[in-house]
């Protein structure tokens, strides 16, 4: 200890031994030593019923979390439900249970300070209850009931229709929500993937009967995967978990597939008018890969990430914020799902002066990942970004559970962040070159505005023809 | 089953005897906290906690809004935002070739400027042309310039969250990195505080012009806000936007920015928390290593203006082309305040959950409103607004809102919360104070903001443990003190009269 306090004194007197050098020596000067990292493993457990569970204890702290995944959505409703299926999310926290009324169960949760939400998504459907582990029963019994006999009080359908009313009448209060939707409107249409509002017509249909239709169907065993991770035991939580599954019927008939979709490419120039002093601009087209095992997978991986995937390394925020000052923020997203393909596109928010130039500087940014070849160096910062901070995404035991709850309903395996690891890893810069060139086409963008015309630098015809679409047509 | 369900049923109606006791103190107060000051009055907090081998670090600088002077609004985030431009080693090829570069650059945006000084005199065209000069040389120093390599450097060693954030009280940046990777932090975080370099000054100028309208001048919230602020803070700084006016940021030099990091970026004003797998020894020698031969620069002084007492409501209206929400604020004390935990708890009875007072009623049996809130802003350092938020229910009103907030207030004037209530909010407040112990990063951000405004780590978590103590009579005296007409400022987004001709509603 003395001899330690001896050390520290004499780095103190010794001026800084780092201010001598610059910080570019001395980072090479830096040993880094290899990070040694098992994650733990969560134990897989199947029920009586076959629902899976993904078990990770850790007592650190005094606090649980169930998460549940069910592997069908909104759009798995028939057309005519789409809107009940939207807020049926929301009715399964706010209206009560058979047994419970909507206050009893607003008084349960604010009391024991339990967080107990559920969100249907697209394509599948989740609950999260969480809270301080002494709860552990309430809580997992609390939740399960809401899920199991949901009461859909009709005082709290009237409630949620008349907020989504509300919602309905702001949509065109902010030109981001504007934008979302336009965007949605021109490039997947009435798909209900393209869907995020609920229009007046779907809220005249709000019935409870109706919520609990769609709810019995999203929210029953057969669909779920689970995962519990903090401060439990085992057996405990398995024999709870059986119990509250005990006489829950079986999944109810009525679900369709997925129909499927056609994102529609460009070339196509879409303007919105609003009066505001930074246009919203998205552009973008189908992006042509699917989320797989696949070397142009990983390839469109990396070329996202250079172009606009990554902050400030990607050449987009290089280009239209660092040098141009142009945008706060800019950057781009190459979707892809294992069930299908997804779409490309770009986005920034740009100062309406520089509305056309920095429309022109996105195309060019995009076309330059095929002309202007993405370097090894590039490359490597990728790779090595996503093999350094692969602990991030172990950091606890929630997020590891959620990893495999995301793998299972994906269809990929266990390993899958093995398998992506190595997958880019193995990318070279000529097959980013590729994959740009194959699946990026600058030609071919449908570019959607939201802005006020007047304030434009030039006239946006000079990108294309523009059709304008009134904010009001806008039917979602 | 039914006999579990019986027991809860009770408990929410009469807490439990166990309920009544002295609660035990935050167990925050209790983690094994190294605090390690260098001579030169730099302060690290270091925590060492099991599990996956990453760290936090998080600085808070006392400097923020309120330090600015007149004509400078926005310069504290500006500077931000200049601190990950690099430095003289990182970020340049050739620092002295970008660097000489630099006076005639400050030449063109100083005659731009001296322009736009004239107000509505100024001739736009010369302003353009000034612009367009500023632009240019800009653009030809770019050649020395390696763009972004901090954040490349960063991003190559797995770096996340790399970010930072500027309030009214402090500026705060922070990311994470794998534990094998720990002395990079020093490195760089040692060299831009040392040697910063506020290259590209310009154009990032324009990037933070960007992030004003993208935050305020295009959202009705953000504009609401602004105005809301700017009318119940006439003398305090709390009044101007962090962000900066319009104008003065188009103004700011590189110069003003180098002063006010001068002036308050001195290594006694920071303070370093560092969360995560880590050897605390090894800290405190890179700490010293790398920090220590810093010299101290001028103490933190806390601003001398105080609001005076309001002597009547204010209500203002803002218009935008947007549907109608309300703000209504009450000047309170600051978080320092003996009165600060009852104020919070009040801010729980009325609108914290389903079940808070205000929510039942607007919410939930009026169906006036889609949601009521309330909090308390913009800062901690300084006495503040308690402020409600209500967005109305069409054909409903703000007024209506209005009116149901006063009556509820009226009412917990004269009849104190209930045990019931104040037992929801110690509940609510025991568990979120578990719960922030779970990560790293927000470990770190608390130590770290606490430790810098309060100069005591363990304050943030004493706060929470004080909500414990708050009696009904306590609430009750609070609400009575503060919430009164005289001290009360209104705002209203309204729609002009005269619509644009786009953007219409129902």
């Amino acid at each position: 200890m003395r001899a330690l306090s001896l050390g520290a004194l004499l780095l103190a007197f010794v001026p800084a031994a780092g201010s001598a050098q610059d910080a570019r020596a001395q980072m090479q000067a830096l040993q880094i030593a290899p990070l040694r990292f098992n994650p733990p493993q969560p134990k897989k457990v199947t029920l009586s019923n076959k629902v899976v569970v993904y078990l990770l204890e850790d007592h650190t702290l005094p606090v649980i979390s169930v998460q549940l995944v069910s592997k069908v959505g909104v759009a798995n409703l028939p057309d005519s439900l789409w809107g009940v299926g939207w807020q049926a999310d929301g009715l399964l926290r706010t209206g009560g249970t058979m047994r419970l009324t909507p206050d009893s169960v607003d008084k349960l949760v604010d009391f024991y300070a339990l967080n107990i939400s559920f969100s249907t998504d697209h394509e599948l459907s989740t609950a999260g209850l969480s809270g301080l582990s002494r709860y552990t029963d309430q809580l997992v019994s609390l939740g399960f009931e809401m899920m199991k006999s949901p009461r859909d009080d009709s005082s709290r359908v009237r409630i949620t229709a008349a907020q989504q009313q509300e919602n309905w009448r702001r949509r065109n209060d902010t030109p981001g929500s504007v934008l979302g939707r336009a965007w949605s409107q021109v490039v997947v249409g009435n798909h209900p993937l393209g869907r995020s509002l609920v229009n007046p017509a779907e809220i005249a249909g709000f019935t409870s009967e109706r919520f609990r239709w769609v709810q019995e169907r999203l929210y029953c065993p057969q669909n779920f995967v689970m995962g519990v991770s903090g401060d439990f035991r085992e057996r405990e939580i398995v024999a709870l978990l059986e119990q509250q599954f005990r006489a829950w019927p079986a999944c109810k008939p009525g679900l369709r597939e997925v129909p499927p979709v056609a994102y529609a490419a460009g070339p196509r120039v879409v303007l919105i008018e609003k009066d505001v002093n930074q246009t919203n601009i998205r552009m973008g087209h189908p992006g042509g890969i699917k989320l797989a095992n696949t070397p142009d997978y990983f390839a469109s991986q990396v070329a996202d990430f250079l172009l606009g995937g990554s902050g400030f390394t990607s050449r987009l925020m290089s280009r239209v914020r660092s040098d141009s000052g142009f945008a706060y923020g800019v950057s781009s997203v190459w979707g892809a799902d294992t069930k299908r393909e997804e779409q490309f596109f770009a986005g920034a928010q740009i100062r309406a002066e520089k509305t056309v130039a920095g429309i022109n500087l996105m195309r060019a940014v995009i076309g330059s990942m095929a002309t202007e070849p993405v370097t090894a160096q590039d490359v490597k910062l990728a790779q090595d970004n996503e093999v350094n901070s692969f602990v991030f995404r172990f950091e606890n035991p929630g997020q590891i559970v959620a990893q495999q709850l995301g793998y299972a309903v994906d269809g990929l395996p266990a390993n899958w962040f093995d398998v992506y690891l190595r997958g880019i890893q193995a990318v070279t810069p000529e097959q980013v070159r590729q994959v740009s060139q194959r699946y990026l086409h600058p030609d071919k963008l449908v570019i959607v505005v939201v802005g006020k015309p007047s304030a434009f630098d030039r006239a946006l015809s000079e990108i294309g023809p523009v059709t304008i679409l009134p904010v009001d047509s806008i039917k979602r | 089953m039914r006999r579990l369900w019986c027991l809860l049923a009770a408990v929410v109606a009469v807490p439990p005897p166990a309920a009544a006791q002295q609660p035990p103190a935050s167990p925050g107060e209790g983690l094994p906290v190294v605090k390690h000051v260098l001579p030169n009055g730099m302060t690290f907090l270091f925590l060492a906690r099991r599990g996956a081998p990453t760290i936090s670090f998080v600085t808070h600088f006392r400097a923020g809004g309120v330090d600015e002077w007149t004509g400078i609004s926005g310069t504290a985030h500006l500077f931000e935002h200049m601190l990950f431009k690099g430095s003289r080693t990182i970020g340049t090829n050739n620092l002295p070739a970008e660097q000489a570069l630099f006076p005639t650059i400050d030449a063109a945006a100083d005659s731009f400027t001296a322009e736009f000084r004239k107000g509505a005199m100024a001739d736009s065209g010369r302003l353009a042309q000034f612009r367009e000069r500023v632009k240019a040389l800009e653009d030809s120093a770019r050649s020395f310039v390696v763009s972004n390599e901090l954040d490349r450097i960063l991003t190559e060693n797995g770096a996340v969250g790399l970010n930072a954030s500027t309030s009214n009280d402090v500026t705060n940046y922070y990311f994470s990195l794998p534990a094998n990777r720990a002395q990079l932090w020093f490195i760089l975080e040692s060299d831009r505080l040392r040697n910063p370099v506020l290259r590209e000054f310009y154009s990032e100028r324009d990037v933070v012009m960007e992030e004003r309208r993208l935050r305020t001048e295009t959202q009705p919230l953000g504009m609401l806000l602004e105005e809301y602020l700017e009318a119940a803070f006439r003398a305090h700084p709390y009044g101007r936007p962090v962000v900066g006016h319009a104008s003065e940021i188009q103004a700011v030099s590189r110069n003003s920015a180098l002063e006010y990091f001068h002036r308050f970026y001195g290594p006694n004003n920071a303070v370093v928390a560092i969360v995560g797998d880590i050897n605390v020894d090894t800290m405190k020698a890179w700490a010293t290593r790398y920090f220590a031969d810093i010299p101290a620069g001028e103490p933190h002084k806390p601003v001398v203006t105080q609001e005076p007492p309001q002597r009547g409501e204010r209500r203002i209206s803002v218009e935008f082309d947007a549907n109608p929400q309300l703000l209504i604020g009450y000047h309170v004390p600051s978080a320092q305040h003996p009165d600060a935990p009852a104020l919070q708890v009040l801010g729980q009875v009325l609108t914290g959950g389903r079940t808070s007072r205000l929510f039942q009623r607007l919410v939930i049996r009026d169906r006036v409103a889609t949601n009521v809130g309330a909090f308390q802003f913009p800062g901690s350092l300084y006495p503040r607004l308690f402020t409600f938020q209500g967005v109305p229910i069409a054909p409903h009103t703000t007024e209506e809102i209005e009116k149901a907030v006063y009556e509820e207030i009226d009412r917990i004037q004269r009849d104190p919360p209930t045990d019931v209530e104040l037992q929801r909010v110690r509940n609510q407040a025991e568990a979120g104070s578990i719960q922030r112990l779970q990560s790293n990063f927000g470990l770190a951000f608390q130590l770290s903001n606490s430790e810098a405004l309060w100069y005591d780590w363990r304050r943030t978590f004493r706060d929470q443990a004080a909500l414990s103590r708050v009696t009904a009579a306590d609430v009750q005296r609070v609400a009575r003190t503060y919430f009164t007409p005289t001290n009360r400022t209104v705002a209203t987004l309204v729609r002009p009269t005269k619509p644009a001709a786009t953007g219409g509603n129902d």
